[in-house]
């Protein structure tokens, strides 16, 4: 594609900036309200995916110009989702099933001899800064050490 | 020597015989450059879908994980993401700047995206320094393991993108670029938006979730 054609098909830098920035605070604002109102896993997360997948696709489609691409760039970059699918797709379920699961926190420190948890992962370390947020599902069994 | 391959030379044989003549080229119909940059950011996002792959398997697997809001700096790395999305459309309008052949907008927006780089990763440097004061190493936990796995091969990805700037802004002060030759320009930038595009992954997995 010649520098002529290119120039051709024009976007707004600064009205696809204002977009990044809006949805970059409103990408922090869900991910702080959903931990503090304990929302549910699905929901919290599925609304920092949203934000975030936007935020790569506007980064990818317009600066770097993907959308004006031929179809030599395009097909060099767009088997790459599939492909991290195939690697998601054969790695989740060694830990999809619970059974399979480890029954302690990756990181904890265990006794050699019999095997049973002396520290939890949680425990190990503390931030001067801690301030504990309404906790999630996934950190109340953390906070309780009950596994999955 | 010369003329010997004259004699040989396919296009002025069909020439003489009056046949048309191909500008064939066996290239991708796309700049060289520009073809080898994709191909490359492919391989990288590939290496950056293995650490978070590893990072989602080893949360998932598990029985319980701290909460990144409790252990991290949110709001100071919030701010950090600011600055990143900012360099990046500064990076473009030094694009835009290099196709119209404005040397000093090149310097001018260029500059800026090198000082947006540059503060990312004194704000990055700083959140370690802080972390490692606090006692919070690799080899306390597997949380910490993979966020400095995560957070710091892509602070090197921006360490190498702010030195490949420096070397394009140094180029262009030599007036290297014109409004015809920018591909040196829009190469650097296609790295430095893959680069923010990850962190804008990264932010929301690591931090966020």
């Amino acid at each position: 594609m010649s520098h002529d054609e290119h120039d051709s098909k024009h976007f707004n830098p600064e009205k696809v900036f204002l977009y990044l920035f809006l949805f970059t605070i409103a990408e922090v604002g869900w991910g702080i309200a959903g931990k503090n109102f304990a929302w549910n896993r699905p929901m919290l997360w599925g609304g920092l995916l949203f934000f975030a997948t936007l935020k790569g696709w506007l980064i990818a489609v317009y600066f770097m110009h993907l959308k004006f691409e031929g179809w030599v760039v395009k097909s060099l970059i767009l088997p790459t989702p599939f492909l991290i699918l195939v690697i998601f797709g054969y790695v989740m379920p060694d830990v999809a099933d619970k059974e399979t699961r480890l029954v302690h926190p990756v990181g904890s420190m265990l006794d050699p001899e019999t095997g049973k948890i002396i520290e939890h992962m949680h425990d190990g370390w503390q931030s001067p800064h801690h301030k504990p947020h309404k906790s999630t599902s996934e950190h109340v069994e953390a906070e309780s050490g009950v596994p999955h | 020597m010369s003329e010997a391959l004259a004699v040989h030379d396919p296009a002025l044989e069909a020439h003489a015989h009056h046949h048309p003549i191909y500008d064939y080229d066996s290239g991708p119909p796309v700049e060289r450059g520009k073809f080898a940059i994709w191909l490359f950011l492919a391989t990288e996002v590939m290496f950056f879908s293995g650490l978070i792959g590893a990072y989602i398997v080893l949360r998932s697997a598990s029985s319980s994980w701290p909460d990144p809001q409790e252990r991290l700096a949110v709001d100071i790395t919030a701010l950090n993401t600011f600055i990143l999305i900012t360099s990046s459309w500064l990076m473009v309008k030094a694009l835009l700047a290099s196709r119209k052949g404005d040397r000093g907008g090149i310097l001018r927006w260029l500059g800026a995206t090198i000082v947006g780089g540059s503060i990312f990763v004194g704000i990055q440097v700083y959140e370690y320094v802080q972390l490692v004061k606090e006692g919070a190493l690799p080899k306390v936990d597997i949380f910490w393991s993979t966020f400095y796995v995560m957070t710091g091969f892509h602070g090197s990805h921006v360490v190498v993108g702010v030195i490949w700037l420096i070397c394009v802004w140094f180029g262009a002060l030599r007036g290297r670029y014109t409004a015809r030759n920018n591909l040196g320009v829009e190469l650097a930038g296609l790295y430095w938006h893959f680069v923010d595009l990850v962190w804008v992954l990264l932010f929301t997995i690591v931090y966020l979730f």
